[in-house]
């Protein structure tokens, strides 16, 4: 049996001649919550859009349950669970309405777990989708997305437009839903404390690539900041590959460098600094690194 | 299959109810007048009231088609559905029975009533027989055409190229049935230009983006 429940080999998607997606590839393999990260416009929306067969890839192939996103069959859909950006409901529909129709299409409806969402977030049966607020269509539509028990959950900007108790609420959902065994959730936010607290791996899309694509514990060691002063001016000659960002003030150089090891840190210490101190960081301060315009990106993979 | 089908009827009821009402209408007609022949006449064109039924079931019917996929593609609908366990097929195979249905309901009580005074009133010549059946599945090939250019224009409305040009098939479709009447040269011709449209309907929404 295949374990990457979500595959993308050399995906590559262009609109109106501008390339948005260049060369990705990315493996989610079973269990796992991936947080996928970018900046808006980066291209997560896309990937998510070419692996549910909504949107034609120019180039590559992306698989989901192991079944080509072009060929995906009503059985595998039924194990895919789906919250989409902006909370895609049909807006003229009650509330009951939707629900019964999302639950006569579904291969399998989990009532009691279903009810019980329901309840927590307090949705009213009888008012239109477009009538309710963004934070109550986003708790419908993950309560729909949650009632199948899928097998793969892929979350688009789930929490936006939620409140801290309902973002809180919903985290500690998707926490309960990897806990049951074999599931995974593809987890696309801009909030990343919320992504930091429930991902187990991290991809970053930077310039239509994969920048970064690691375990988050694994990133965290492998980018590093470093604040480093030289007794005399920073040297001209100082190289280090895989620089992600550097910023030079007279003796003090501030520099961020990806898959850092023993031996930059060797390198580094020829040039006899001073002093050498770690700036930690959080997965926002890595991503805003790993997202800065750069003439040529650093993969971390 | 049936919660699609019955999704598309509860979402474009209107249309069910103008066919109930046209069809309950000219069943009325055809009852009044006591005579098998009216229908015919009115069919083929021989009155001044078929000239203008026929309009009304031909737009009437290509703004259903119309309809059914424009709130489709504005309300992002299909884009909803496709992701729970339904393919794009199914979602299209839906709409075309609903619009069908919608064909059926407004001909098929018509065509019955037609045959039985027929049956009642006119002499057992098997000629009107076949004349019914010839105008019958006439006037549902034209609605079937016509219904299918208001799928494709619905779906292109974003670009009004191809909504004008779906308006001016369905006027030359109209027109030839008008000219030409349904003989079996025209059936044929009807018959090509739905697979042509069915296939061109299909092919647009499996492979455009939702």
């Amino acid at each position: 049996m295949n374990d990457n429940v979500i595959k993308v080999e050399n995906l590559v998607k262009y609109f109106d001649g501008r390339c948005v997606l260049d060369g990705i590839n990315l493996t989610v393999p079973r269990g796992c919550i991936y947080g996928l990260l970018g900046r808006n416009g980066a291209g997560k929306t896309t990937i998510i859009r070419i692996l549910l067969g909504l949107e034609p890839a120019t180039r590559g192939r992306t698989s989901l349950l192991g079944t080509e996103s072009t060929n995906l069959a009503p059985k595998i859909r039924g194990r895919i669970g789906c919250v989409a950006e902006g909370h895609n409901l049909i807006q003229n529909y009650k509330v009951e309405r939707l629900i019964k129709l999302c639950k006569d299409l579904a291969l399998q409806w989990n009532d009691e777990s279903f009810g019980h969402l329901i309840e927590t977030f307090r949705l009213p049966m009888d008012r239109r989708v477009k009538d309710l607020s963004m934070g109550m269509r986003a708790q419908l539509n993950l309560s729909l997305a949650m009632a199948i028990d899928p097998e793969l959950l892929i979350l688009d900007d789930p929490t936006l437009g939620l409140d801290t108790v309902a973002r809180r609420q919903f985290l500690e959902l998707a926490i309960e839903v990897i806990q049951k065994q074999d599931r995974t959730i593809l987890f696309c936010s801009h909030i990343l404390s919320d992504v930091e607290r429930i991902a187990e791996r991290i991809g970053i899309l930077a310039a239509g690539k994969l920048v970064v694509d690691c375990p988050l514990e694994q990133l965290k060691n492998r980018v590093k900041k470093l604040r480093v002063i030289f007794s005399e001016s920073v040297p001209a000659n100082l190289y280090l590959t895989e620089i992600i960002n550097q910023q030079i003030q007279g003796r003090e150089m501030a520099i961020t460098v990806a898959n850092w090891n023993r031996q930059k840190q060797a390198i580094l210490e020829t040039f006899k600094p001073s002093s050498c101190t770690e700036i930690p960081m959080s997965l926002e301060d890595i991503f805003i690194e790993c997202t800065r315009p750069n003439p040529q990106p650093v993969e971390i993979a | 299959m049936l919660t699609l089908i019955k999704r598309e009827i509860r979402d474009h009821e209107l249309f069910f109810i103008g066919s109930v009402i046209l069809s309950a209408v000219l069943i009325g007609l055809s009852i009044a007048t006591l005579d098998g022949h009216y229908w015919i006449e009115l069919v083929t064109f021989d009155s001044p009231a078929g000239a203008i039924v026929l309009p009304i079931i031909i737009f009437g019917f290509f703004a259903m088609g119309a309809v059914q996929m424009n709130t489709d593609r504005i309300r992002k609908i299909s884009a909803f559905i496709s992701i729970l366990s339904v393919s794009r097929n199914r979602i299209l195979l839906a709409k075309i029975i609903a619009g069908l249905l919608a064909i059926l309901i407004a001909l098929v009580p018509l065509a019955v009533t037609v045959t039985i005074l027929l049956r009642i009133h006119a002499p057992p010549i098997p000629i009107f027989y076949v004349m019914v059946l010839e105008i019958f599945s006439g006037t549902f090939l034209i609605t079937l055409a016509c219904y299918f250019i208001g799928l494709q224009a619905g779906w292109n409305s974003g670009r009004p190229i191809p909504a004008i040009v779906g308006l001016a098939l369905t006027c030359i479709l109209a027109t030839l049935i008008l000219i030409k009447g349904f003989t079996p040269e025209i059936i044929v011709i009807l018959s090509l230009f739905i697979v042509a449209s069915l296939i061109r309907t299909w092919h647009l929404f499996m492979s455009t983006p939702l």
